[in-house]
C-alpha cells in the first residue's frame, strides 16, 4: 500500500514522543532531587567547607603552639616546678602505691565476698519487715517478727578471700558490723592516699597554672579536643532552641566558628567571614546563645537555612531584618530600653544622648526620656491615690468604732473592732509619711526640669536684637554644628518668629558692670573648665566640648550686663514662673503681698498661691562659685570673640506689634517651646510622632512618598533606609511633592555627620517592639538599678565632660592641647572609677551638694584647691544627689546603707613613728599633698589629709597606697612607695630608726594615722618637717 | 501534526513555568588577601665601616636667654646641692659657640623596613641635685634605661608618654637602679617628678639606631647610615622641630645643620 | 515603560496559572473548535453520499478502503492517554520545582495590604464588584452562573449534537458558552489579576503600580444624572430603565435566534418554559458587558437605585 493508504491509528508511531517525554521526566525528577538534597540547603557546602578549613587551621595553629609551649616547658622557672612536682609525687608514690595495694588487693575482695550472702538475708529482712507493717492481725505480726529474728539468727559460714583467711561461721548482725568496718577503713585509706599526694597534686596545678598563664591562646590539649571533636564532625543543621520563648535559631549552620574555643579570624579561615568568631566573648558571656538565641539581638530570619539573604531577613516581607554591622547596636535597645548608658554599646549610648541633647525629645515623644516630666505626674497621681486610700481607711475606722460602741456587738467584737480601727488609724500615718516624701520630691522636680534650649524669655535683656534675624535664617551657618537646627523658613515666617520671640521677652533691668581683663577672662575659660562642656574656634581650631554651645563668636549676639549674670550664675532668672498660674511674676505679685521681690531656691514658693516656683533657669549650665571680678574677666573674654565681618542689617521690625501674632502661630507650628521656654507656651505639646516603636512600625506607615520606588530600586525601602535618608534630609520625603507650606513636613535640619545619622538609625532601629517575652529586658531589682538611674543624671550634668566615669572613657580634657603638657596634666579633674570604694557616701552627698565644703568662703575648691579647674555648684536637687551617690556606690559593688570601718587606734609611740615617717626625706608625701600654707600649696599636687578622714574609706586609702597606678593610669602619685616583706608591708625607702623591730604593716600604720589626723597634728608635722630640712 | 501541536502548547506551558524560578544558592565566598607579614625578618646592625655618616651642628640665633635660678626653696636638701651656685632650668641651653644643647636629632623616616639590633647597654639617667642628669637622652625602642637616685631624698621618676604605657615610681634615696625600657618609638617622652616639679628630662625613644643629642658642643653625629635619602629632624623642647632632607651614599660623609630662633 | 514592574507581577507564582490561562484557553478553543469543523464537513460528505456512508465507520477520518472498522482501545487509545500523563507529570515536577508557595508576612489586623486580591479563581467576581453593587456581584451573578450552566443542557435537547465535537449542532450554545466563559470570565480574571493596582485602579500593562496615584472619577446614579431626587422616583425611574432595557434585549435575543434556518427549527422545537429560561439567561448574562460597557464609558454606577438593592 502507498503511505497516505496507511491506516494513521494502526500504522503511526508514538515512541520517539514517549521516549523524548520519558527522558523529561527522569530528568525532571533528578532535578528535583538534587534540588532537594542541595538546592534548596546550601548550608550544607558551608558545613563541609567549614569542615576543611578549620581543620587545616588547627594544624598549623598546633604546630604554633606548639612552639611556644615547647618554649614556655624550656623555661628555667617551669623546669624548677616541673622537677618539685616530679620530686613531690616520687617521694609520695611508695605509700600511696602501698595503700592502692591494700585497698585493691585486700579489702574491695573482702568486701565483695561479704556482701552478697549479707545482701540476700538483709532483702529477705526487709520483705518480711513490710509484711508485718502491712499484716492487720498481731498474731501475724508476731509470727513474722519471730521469723525475721530466725534468719538474724541463723548462722552462715563465709570464707573471705586472702591469706590466712580461714572460713568464719558469721550471725547476719555480726556480718552488717564486719561488713561496715571495711567499708570505713576503705575510706580511711583512700582519704589517706588524698593526703598523701596532696602536696603533688598542688605542685602539679601550679605547674600547669604557670603554663596556662602564659598561653594567650587555646593551649594545644584545647586544640588536640577539638580535633577530636572535627573527626567526627557530621553535616546536620545546628540549631538553638529557646523552649519558653519558643525561639529556632539555625544561625549556627552555616556561622559554626561563631562559639568555638579556638579564635577564629577571617584570614585564618581562608577569608571566609562567615566562619569567624564571635567578636565579643565577653558579650555571649553575658547573653549565652544557649538562653537568648541570635536573631534577638541580631535580627534576621533564625529558621531560614534556604539562602544567605532569607536567612539575614533581607528578603520581601520578613520584618525584622538582620542589623547592618553600623546598626548592630540596635539590638540592645530593645531590653536595655530604660538606659541612656549601656556598656558596650557605643554607638547604641551615642544615638541616645544625640536623641537627648539635641532635643529630638523636644518633639518627638519617647518613653523614658522625659523622666522629670513624667516622674512629676506619676508623683502627684500617687499623692491622689494616697489621700483617697487615706480618707477610706478613717472612714472605715469610724464605721467599726461606731460598730464596737454598739451596745448589741458582744464584747469580744467590741475588742476586735477598736483593734482593727486603730490599725487602719495606724497605718494612715504610715501613708502621710509617703505623701510627705512625694511632696517633696514633687517641689524638687520642678527644679530638674531642664531645657535644651535657652530660655527665650530672657532675649531682650540677653541678645543684640539684629542678631536674631540672622541666627533663625541658619543657625549652623552662623555657628556651625550648634544644636539649634536649620528651619525652612522663608523671610516672613523669620521676621515674624523674631518679632513674636523679641515681644514675648520679659522686661527686666540689669545692673551696669563695669568692664573686666579679657586676658585674665581667657585664662579662666581655659582653665577653669568651661571647655568642658563649651567650645572655642572654629574649623580645626576647635577646642573644647560639645556638650554646650561653640562661643567663638559671642561676642556678636551678647549684651555684655547679661553675659556677667550668667558667668556669675547662670541659674538666676529676671523673672520667677509660677507652674500653677502659668505666668512669670512681676514684683508687682510680691508687693501685693508686701513680699520683697526676691526668688531663689530659699524662696521658691509663689506668693499668690503659695505653689512651687520654677527660680532657676531651666539648663544643666552650674556655677563655678566665681568672684564678680572673675566673672566680668570671661564676659569681657567673650565680648571679644567676634567673626571678622560682624555686621548686622538694622531689626527694628522685630518690635512691630502686628507681627506678633503671625509669629505665636509660626513658633506654634515650628514647636519652638519644644526646645526653649517661651513665655506663653511653657505648657505646648509636642509636634512630633512619638518614636518609642518607631522601628517596628510597618513599612507601609513610614511614607516614602514619591521615593517609595526609587528606594525599592536602590535597596533602602527598609526602616534604616528611611530613617538614614530622613536624618540627612529631613526634607527629603517632600521631593517632587506639590504642597502648601503648612503641610511641609516640619523636621528642621540637624546637620548630623555620617557617624552621627549611624548612631541615631541604631537607636530607631532599636525601638522596637520587644521580640523577647519581657523577662528578657534588663530591669534588675538590685544595686545595678542605681547605675541605670545614675546614668541619667552623669549625661544630664555632663560630668564625663571632666571625669573618667568609667574605663575607655576621655575627657574634654584629654583633648585640650593646653592640657596636654607634662605640668598641666596634673591640672586635669580627677578620675571617679572606683569613686564608690574610695570616698565616704555621706560626705560624697555633701561635697555634690556644695563642692565649696564651706559655707562662707565658696570661691574655692573642697577638696583640691591647688586645681585651676574648679568642681561646679550644679545644685543637685536632693533626688539626683541621691541618685548619684547611690550610682557611684553601686558602680563600685559598695553595701548600703554605709557603715564606717572601725580602725584600733593608734598608741603614742605609734603616732611618733608615723609622725617621723611622714617628715622623713624618705617619705615625701608632705612634699605634694596640701599642708595648709597657702606658699606650699600653691605648689601641691594632692588634697589635704586633714579632709581624708570624713572624706575616705580606710580599705580603699591602704590599696590606693599600695599601687595607685592601678587604680588611676598616670596618677601623679607614685608607686612603689611600699615593697612586700613577709606577708606584710614596709616602707620602700629609709625608715627613721623608731620604725626598728615594728611588726605591724607599715602601710597599714599611715592609713591609721591619716584617719585621726587632726590640723594641729599638721602644724606639728609641719614644723617637724621643716626641721628636718635644714 | 496533532502531536506537534501539542508539544508546542507544552513548550510554552514549560517556558512560563520556568518563570518565578529560586536563584541557585549564593555562598559568601570572598577571599580578602592576608596580613602583610611583619617586614625585616633577622635584625640589622648598623655598618659602621661602609656605612655613611652624617654630622652636624644645631645653631642658636637670638639672645642667650637668661634663665632665673630655680626655686627649690620647697625642698631644703635640694637648695643643699646648689648652696653654691643656684641651678638654671636647661630647657633651652645655649653652649659659648652659640650652640644649642640638649637638641634630639634623628632619622625621622626614609630608612628601609627592617629590624634593628637593639642595643643592650643600659642608657643612664640619674637624679643628681634634684635635677635629671642627662637632661636629654636618646635609647631604642626596648633599650633598657637605668634610673639611679643619687640625692638622698626620695624622688619619683614619671614619664609621660602617649603611645608607650605610663607609669609613675618612686624612688627611695640609696635604692637599687631601677631598670626601665620602652617598646614603642616615641620622640619626644617627657620625664617628670611629682615631688619635685622642676625637674624635668626628655627621652627620646626610637625604634632604630639612627639618633643624637647635641653636646656642649652643640654638634651631633649619625654613623653607619645605609644609603639612602631620608628626612632628619631636630627636636628642640622649646623651640619645636625642624626637618631636613639628606642622601647619602655608602661610605660617604655629609654635614647637615640645624638652626633654631630665639 | 516599567518592564521591572511588569516582570514582578507576571512572575509571581499566584499569577503564573493566569498567564497559563492566557495562551491555554485560546489555544484549546480553537483546537476544539477546528475539529469540530472536520466533523461537520465529514458528516455533509457522508450525507451527500450515502454509499460511502454504508461503508465508512469513522467518524474523524475520510474513508479509505481496506482500512479496519474498528480501532481497539488497547493500545490505541492508552499510549496516547499515557503519553499524556507522562507529559503532565513532568510540568507538575517542574512548577513544584521551581515556584515556591507565595508566602508573605505575618497577618497584620491592622494593615491590609494594597492591593488586596481574591485567589485568582476568584478574580473574575472581584472584578464584578466594581461594577454591581456586593448583593449581585457577590450572590446573585455567581448563583445564576450556576444554574445558568446546568440549565445548558435542558436548553440544548438536539440530539444529533451528542457524543462528538461539532459546531452545527450546537453552534448557539457554543457561542453563547464562549460568549460567557472566555469574553467575560477569563478576561475579568485577567483583568483583575494583571491590570488591576493599587486602590484597585486600571493600571495598563507595563505602567507603574505608584501607591500614590490619584484619579479623578465621579460615578453617579442614572438617575441622579436626570437629576431625579426622591426615593420613590428613583426606584420608579429605575425600575422603568432596567425595563426598557430587558424588553429590547429580548426583542434582540429573539431575532438572534430566529436569525437562521435552523436555529428557527430549534427554536420551533423548543417548549415555552425552555426558550423562557433561555431568555432570561442570556438577557442576564447580556447585561454583564452591558453594565460595564456604561461604567467605564459614561462613569455611570447604578441604574436602578432601591433601599434594599442597587442595579
Amino acid at each position: 500500500m502507498s503511505d497516505q493508504d496507511k491506516d494513521p491509528v494502526l500504522h503511526s508511531s508514538l515512541s520517539k514522543h514517549l521516549f523524548i517525554w520519558s527522558a523529561l521526566l527522569v530528568i525532571s525528577m533528578v532535578w528535583g532531587l538534587w534540588d532537594e538534597m542541595y538546592g534548596i540547603r546550601p548550608w550544607k557546602s558551608y558545613e563541609a567547607r567549614f569542615e576543611k578549613l578549620y581543620s587545616k587551621y588547627l594544624a598549623t595553629a598546633k604546630t604554633g603552639q606548639a612552639a611556644t609551649e615547647r618554649q614556655i616547658k624550656g623555661s628555667p622557672e617551669y623546669q624548677r616546678l616541673d622537677r618539685e612536682m616530679q620530686a613531690a609525687e616520687k617521694a609520695a608514690i611508695p605509700e600511696a602505691s602501698a595503700i592502692d595495694k591494700e585497698v585493691n588487693e585486700s579489702l574491695v575482695p573482702k568486701i565483695l565476698a561479704l556482701n552478697d550472702p549479707f545482701q540476700v538475708t538483709r532483702a529477705h529482712i526487709g520483705s518480711l519487715t513490710y509484711e508485718i507493717e502491712v499484716s492487720t492481725s498481731d498474731s501475724r505480726k508476731d509470727s513474722l517478727r519471730q521469723e525475721i529474728q530466725k534468719l538474724k539468727d541463723e548462722v552462715q559460714k563465709i570464707q573471705l578471700p586472702g591469706p590466712g583467711e580461714e572460713p568464719r561461721s558469721m550471725k547476719f548482725d555480726d556480718m552488717a558490723k564486719l561488713l561496715q568496718d571495711m567499708k570505713d577503713k576503705k575510706a580511711a585509706l583512700l582519704q589517706k592516699r588524698v593526703d598523701v599526694m596532696k602536696k603533688a597534686t598542688e605542685l602539679r596545678a601550679g605547674r600547669d597554672q604557670y603554663l596556662s598563664d602564659r598561653l594567650a591562646d587555646a593551649s594545644t590539649d584545647t586544640i588536640a579536643a577539638v580535633e577530636n571533636s572535627l573527626a567526627n564532625f557530621d553535616i546536620r543543621i545546628r540549631q538553638i532552641h529557646v523552649k519558653d520563648v519558643d525561639l529556632v535559631d539555625r544561625c549556627e549552620s552555616c556561622h559554626l566558628g561563631a562559639r568555638e574555643p579556638v579564635v577564629l579570624t577571617k584570614a585564618a579561615m581562608g577569608g571566609e567571614a562567615v566562619f569567624t568568631s564571635h567578636p565579643s566573648k565577653e558579650l555571649l558571656k553575658i547573653h549565652d546563645p544557649e538562653k537568648f538565641g541570635c536573631t534577638p539581638c541580631h535580627g534576621g530570619n533564625g529558621a531560614a537555612l534556604s539562602s544567605v539573604e532569607k536567612a539575614h531577613g533581607y528578603n520581601k516581607y520578613w520584618l525584622w531584618p538582620m542589623h547592618h554591622k553600623e546598626n548592630i547596636d540596635a539590638g540592645c535597645q530593645q531590653c536595655h530600653v530604660k538606659e541612656i548608658v549601656t556598656e558596650m554599646a557605643d554607638t547604641l549610648n551615642a544615638g541616645r544622648e544625640i536623641f537627648r541633647l539635641r532635643g529630638c525629645r523636644g518633639c518627638h515623644r519617647y518613653e523614658g526620656f522625659d523622666r522629670e516630666a513624667d516622674e512629676i505626674a506619676s508623683v502627684n497621681q500617687q499623692i491622689r491615690q494616697f489621700e483617697q486610700q487615706k480618707a477610706e481607711w478613717l472612714r472605715e475606722a469610724g464605721f467599726k468604732e461606731q460598730k464596737a460602741n454598739n451596745p448589741r456587738t458582744s464584747d469580744a467584737d467590741a475588742k476586735k473592732l477598736n483593734a482593727e480601727a486603730n490599725d487602719l488609724k495606724v497605718r494612715s500615718t504610715g501613708l502621710d509619711a509617703k505623701m510627705e516624701q512625694l511632696d517633696m520630691r514633687s517641689h524638687e522636680l520642678v527644679r530638674e526640669v531642664k531645657k535644651i534650649g535657652p530660655s527665650l524669655k530672657e532675649v531682650r535683656v540677653k541678645l543684640r536684637k539684629e542678631w536674631v534675624p540672622i541666627w533663625l535664617q541658619d543657625p549652623h551657618k552662623w555657628r556651625e554644628g550648634t544644636k539649634m537646627p536649620t528651619f525652612r523658613l522663608d523671610a516672613d515666617e523669620i521676621r515674624a518668629i523674631g518679632a513674636f520671640i523679641w515681644q514675648s521677652g520679659v522686661q527686666g533691668e540689669l545692673p551696669q558692670q563695669k568692664p573686666g581683663d579679657p586676658e585674665k577672662g581667657k585664662e579662666a575659660f581655659e582653665t577653669r573648665g568651661c571647655m568642658a562642656c563649651h567650645s572655642m574656634g572654629e574649623g580645626n581650631q576647635k577646642q573644647g566640648g560639645t556638650f554646650a554651645a561653640n562661643l567663638s563668636r559671642e561676642g556678636e549676639k551678647a549684651n555684655y550686663d547679661y553675659l556677667v549674670r550668667w558667668v556669675h550664675n547662670p541659674r538666676q532668672r529676671t523673672a520667677p514662673y509660677c507652674t500653677f498660674e502659668k505666668k512669670d511674676l512681676t514684683k508687682a505679685d510680691y508687693d501685693k503681698h508686701n513680699l520683697p521681690y526676691v526668688f531663689d531656691l530659699e524662696h521658691s514658693r509663689c506668693p499668690n498661691d503659695g505653689h512651687e516656683l520654677q527660680v532657676q533657669q531651666m539648663t544643666p549650665m552650674p556655677s563655678l562659685r566665681l568672684t564678680e571680678d572673675e566673672a566680668r574677666d570671661i564676659a569681657s573674654y567673650l565680648m571679644t570673640r567676634k567673626g571678622t565681618n560682624a555686621s548686622y542689617a538694622n531689626a527694628d521690625y522685630l518690635d512691630d506689634p502686628n507681627l506678633r501674632n503671625a509669629g505665636l502661630a509660626k513658633v506654634r507650628f515650628y514647636g519652638c517651646a519644644a526646645c526653649h521656654e517661651i513665655s506663653g507656651l511653657e505648657e505646648e505639646q509636642r509636634i512630633g510622632t512619638e518614636l518609642t516603636k518607631e522601628g517596628s512600625k510597618p513599612l507601609e506607615r513610614l511614607d516614602f512618598a514619591l521615593l517609595g520606588h526609587e528606594a525599592e530600586r536602590e535597596g533602602w525601602y527598609t526602616h534604616k533606609g528611611f530613617f538614614e535618608h530622613k536624618l540627612e534630609n529631613p526634607a527629603v520625603y517632600d521631593q517632587g511633592k506639590e504642597k502648601a507650606r503648612q503641610d511641609r513636613l516640619k523636621m528642621p535640619n540637624f546637620n548630623l555627620s555620617k557617624a552621627e545619622i549611624d548612631a541615631v538609625t541604631t537607636f530607631l532601629e532599636g525601638s522596637v517592639d520587644a521580640s523577647v517575652p519581657p523577662k528578657y529586658f534588663y530591669q534588675p531589682a538590685d544595686q545595678r538599678q542605681d547605675i541605670i538611674d545614675g546614668w541619667w543624671v552623669v549625661r544630664k550634668y555632663n560630668c564625663m565632660g571632666c571625669h573618667r566615669v568609667h574605663t575607655a572613657q576621655t575627657t574634654i580634657f584629654d583633648t585640650l592641647t593646653k592640657y596636654q603638657d607634662p605640668d598641666w596634666k596634673d591640672q586635669k579633674p580627677p578620675t571617679l572609677i572606683g569613686e564608690g570604694a574610695r570616698v565616704r557616701p555621706d560626705w560624697l552627698m555633701r561635697f555634690l551638694g556644695n563642692p565649696a565644703l564651706s559655707e562662707n568662703d565658696t570661691n574655692r575648691d573642697g577638696v583640691r584647691q591647688y586645681l585651676k579647674v574648679r568642681m561646679p555648684t550644679f545644685s543637685f536637687s536632693d533626688g539626683e544627689l541621691r541618685k548619684l551617690v547611690r550610682f557611684f556606690e553601686a558602680l563600685s559593688s559598695q553595701s548600703q546603707p554605709f557603715i564606717a570601718e572601725q580602725l584600733d587606734p593608734l598608741s603614742d609611740q605609734e603616732r611618733g613613728m608615723a609622725r617621723s615617717l611622714f617628715s622623713s626625706e624618705g617619705a615625701p608625701c608632705l612634699k605634694c599633698h596640701m599642708t595648709g600654707d597657702a606658699q606650699h600649696d600653691a605648689r601641691a599636687t594632692a588634697p589635704n589629709f586633714t579632709v581624708a578622714r570624713e572624706r575616705l574609706k580606710p580599705g580603699w586609702t591602704k590599696r590606693w597606697m599600695l599601687n595607685p597606678a592601678m587604680m588611676s593610669p598616670g596618677t601623679a602619685m607614685p608607686s612603689g612607695l611600699f615593697r612586700h616583706e613577709e606577708n606584710r608591708w614596709v616602707f620602700a625607702g629609709p625608715t627613721p630608726s623608731s620604725f626598728s623591730g615594728y611588726p605591724k604593716d607599715h602601710a597599714d600604720l599611715l592609713v591609721r594615722y591619716m584617719f585621726q589626723f587632726t590640723p594641729d597634728e599638721l602644724n606639728r608635722l609641719r614644723s617637724s618637717a621643716g626641721s628636718s630640712g635644714n | 501534526m496533532k502531536k506537534i501541536l501539542i508539544g508546542i502548547g507544552l513548550a510554552c506551558v514549560l517556558s512560563l513555568a520556568g518563570c518565578g524560578g529560586g536563584g541557585a544558592p549564593e555562598t559568601a565566598k570572598k577571599l580578602e588577601p592576608t596580613a602583610p607579614a611583619a617586614g625585616g625578618g633577622a635584625a640589622a646592625v648598623p655598618d659602621e665601616a661602609n656605612g655613611a655618616t652624617i654630622t652636624g651642628k644645631v645653631t642658636f640665633d637670638g639672645a642667650k636667654p637668661a634663665g632665673k635660678a630655680i626655686d627649690m626653696s620647697a625642698n631644703p636638701v635640694c637648695m643643699r646641692a646648689h648652696a653654691s651656685s643656684p641651678q638654671k632650668p636647661e630647657d633651652v641651653v645655649v653652649n659659648d659657640n652659640g650652640t644649642l644643647k640638649y637638641t634630639f636629632v634623628w632619622i625621622k623616616s626614609g630608612l628601609p623596613d627592617q629590624n634593628w639590633q637593639v642595643a643592650t647597654t643600659p642608657v643612664s639617667l640619674d637624679q643628681n641635685g634634684c635635677m635629671y642628669s642627662p637632661h636629654m637622652i636618646g635609647v631604642m625602642a626596648g633599650q633598657p634605661i637605668a634610673i639611679k637616685n643619687s640625692d638622698p631624698t626620695n624622688h619619683n621618676i614619671h614619664p609621660q608618654p602617649s603611645t608607650n604605657q605610663e607609669w609613675n615610681e618612686s624612688q627611695a634615696p640609696g635604692s637599687a637602679d631601677k631598670n626601665q625600657s620602652f617598646a614603642r618609638q616615641e620622640v619626644m617622652i617627657p620625664v617628670k617628678c611629682n615631688i619635685h616639679p622642676w625637674m624635668r628630662a626628655y627621652i627620646g625613644v626610637v625604634a632604630h639606631p639612627f639618633f643624637a643629642v647635641t653636646g656642649s658642643d652643640g654638634t651631633f653625629t649619625i654613623k653607619g647610615l645605609p644609603p639612602g635619602t631620608y628626612t632628619i629632624e631636630a627636636w628642640h623642647e622649646k623651640y619645636g622641630t625642624s626637618d631636613q632632607t639628606i642622601t647619602v651614599g655608602a661610605k660617604e660623609s655629609k654635614t647637615q645643620d640645624f638652626s633654631f630662633k630665639g | 515603560m516599567d518592564l521591572h514592574q511588569l516582570w514582578t507581577i507576571l512572575s509571581t507564582p499566584d499569577n503564573v496559572p493566569i498567564v497559563l490561562l492566557l495562551f491555554v484557553v485560546p489555544f484549546y478553543t480553537w483546537y476544539g473548535l477546528r475539529q469540530a469543523f472536520a466533523n461537520d464537513k465529514l458528516i455533509a460528505q457522508l450525507e451527500s453520499d450515502p454509499a460511502m456512508a454504508k461503508t465508512h465507520h469513522r467518524k474523524i477520518q475520510p474513508f479509505k478502503p481496506g482500512w479496519t472498522r474498528e480501532v481497539h482501545v488497547w493500545p490505541y487509545l492508552l499510549r496516547i492517554e499515557f503519553l499524556a500523563a507522562i507529559i503532565v507529570t513532568v510540568i507538575l515536577m517542574v512548577w513544584s520545582i521551581t515556584l515556591n508557595a507565595p508566602l508573605e508576612e505575618p497577618s497584620n489586623p491592622t494593615l491590609t495590604m494594597n492591593p488586596s486580591k481574591a485567589p485568582w479563581y476568584f478574580l473574575g467576581l472581584q472584578e464584578m464588584l466594581v461594577y454591581f453593587d456586593p448583593w449581585m456581584a457577590g450572590v446573585v451573578m455567581p448563583s445564576l452562573i450556576i444554574v445558568g450552566l446546568m440549565v445548558i443542557p435542558y436548553i440544548d435537547t438536539n440530539p444529533l449534537g451528542n457524543g462528538y465535537y461539532t459546531l452545527k449542532q450546537r453552534k448557539f450554545s457554543i457561542l453563547t458558552f464562549i460568549f460567557g466563559f472566555i469574553v467575560l470570565w477569563v478576561s475579568m480574571i485577567v483583568i483583575g489579576t494583571l491590570i488591576r493596582g493599587p486602590g484597585w485602579m486600571w493600571f495598563w500593562p507595563g505602567t507603574t503600580w505608584d501607591h500614590n496615584r490619584l484619579i479623578f472619577e465621579v460615578n453617579r446614579d442614572l438617575p441622579d444624572i436626570f437629576g431625579i431626587s426622591g426615593r420613590v422616583g428613583k426606584i420608579i425611574f429605575g425600575a422603568m430603565v432596567v425595563g426598557l432595557y430587558l424588553a429590547a434585549a429580548g426583542v434582540l435575543m429573539h431575532k438572534l435566534i430566529t436569525k437562521t434556518a435552523f436555529n428557527r427549527k430549534i427554536y420551533a422545537r423548543m417548549s415555552v418554559l425552555q426558550y423562557v429560561v433561555m431568555q432570561t439567561f442570556l438577557i442576564v448574562m447580556l447585561a454583564l458587558p452591558v453594565k460595564i460597557l456604561i461604567r467605564l464609558m459614561f462613569r455611570i454606577k447604578y441604574i436602578w437605585v432601591t433601599p434594599w438593592f442597587n442595579i
